[in-house]
């Protein structure tokens, strides 16, 4: 049975604090590589060609691609295993050439029967700080 | 076109036997830009607690059915052949125009998906609604999907929310 270790002391975390920030600039070839790996293979993300006769300014990237990146950040901070549950909402479209930031920010902490869980809120912005998911996860601490 | 909550919520929107496969995981983490080498070491995932190597937070959104599918062991199709009453509901509603969206994503982990495992995929439609906002009509259509082990055990329950705006 895995028994994912956590990476988080619950008792040296409080509300406020905030997870190690990541920094992703997109380019065209990640949007390419992620609909490979994924299956996604909506040409808005992919074709420019297709993109730009849709009226789109160009390609734009995948909602899920912007999840898993805060995905991890997420696991890089609590270890891989130790996320259980993570919600987003997709607030707007992602565009190559932006340098994509996370946000992380402890909301509270309580115990379940299962263990001791820490609440985030979680943001991913570009560099001029429009937010373009935001949402909330559960993570595990030991 | 008229939108029947009630018709639709519960309705299948498909089932698969999804095997989680080496190659695929390590890709995908690569593909969400993670160089974590729990995702392609073993020795690693194993000092981390795994029994093998575990999948990014976000493998069952698309990738795991797109890499891990095969003929021989699917269940028998819960649509019937109809297919997804997604894709119906948002090409009906394509029909006079407009955008469809990924809205939001939720995944619930029961337990770790890993290298090697088979999952039973499970999904209905559990929510259809409307809003106006600036001048627009939004309209959502949720599905839930459940991951379950060869025990029968929840592994990842997934809801997806699908936007049209027109």
């Amino acid at each position: 049975m895995a028994k994912p270790i956590a990476k988080l002391r619950y008792d040296d975390i409080s509300e406020g604090d905030e997870a190690p920030v990541l920094h992703h600039e997109l380019t065209r070839t990640d949007l390419v590589v992620y609909a490979g790996a994924s299956g996604d293979m909506n040409p808005m993300h992919t074709d420019e060609v297709a993109a730009k006769a849709a009226g789109l300014p160009s390609v734009f990237g995948h909602g899920m691609l912007s999840m898993g990146i805060l995905g991890r950040a997420l696991t890089d901070w609590a270890g891989v295993g130790n996320l259980k549950a993570f919600r987003t909402r997709f607030t707007k479209q992602t565009w190559p050439g932006e340098t994509l930031t996370t946000r992380i920010v402890v909301t509270g902490k309580g115990q379940v029967e299962e263990g001791k869980r820490v609440s985030v809120d979680l943001t991913l912005s570009n560099q001029d700080g429009e937010v373009k998911l935001d949402g909330s996860a559960i993570v595990a601490a030991a | 076109m008229a939108l029947n909550k009630e018709q639709v919520i519960g309705l299948p929107t498909g089932a698969a036997t999804v095997h989680v496969e080496r190659g695929p995981v390590s890709k995908f983490a690569q593909s969400v830009t993670d160089g974590n080498p729990i995702y392609h070491d073993l020795a690693a995932a194993r000092d981390a607690g795994f029994d093998s190597i575990p999948a990014p937070p976000t493998f069952t959104f698309s990738a795991a059915s797109h890499w891990g599918v095969f003929p021989e062991d699917q269940p028998p199709d819960p649509t019937e052949g109809r297919g997804s009453p997604m894709r119906k509901i948002m090409g009906d509603l394509m029909k006079e125009g407009g955008l469809i969206l990924h809205g939001e994503q939720e995944f619930v982990y029961h337990k770790p998906v890993q290298v090697g495992d088979t999952l039973h995929q499970e999904g209905k439609v559990v929510d259809l609604y409307s809003k106006q906002a600036k001048g627009k009509t939004m309209t959502f259509l949720v599905t839930e999907t459940v991951f379950k082990n060869d025990a029968g055990d929840p592994v990842v329950t997934a809801r997806f929310n699908l936007i049209h705006r027109k």
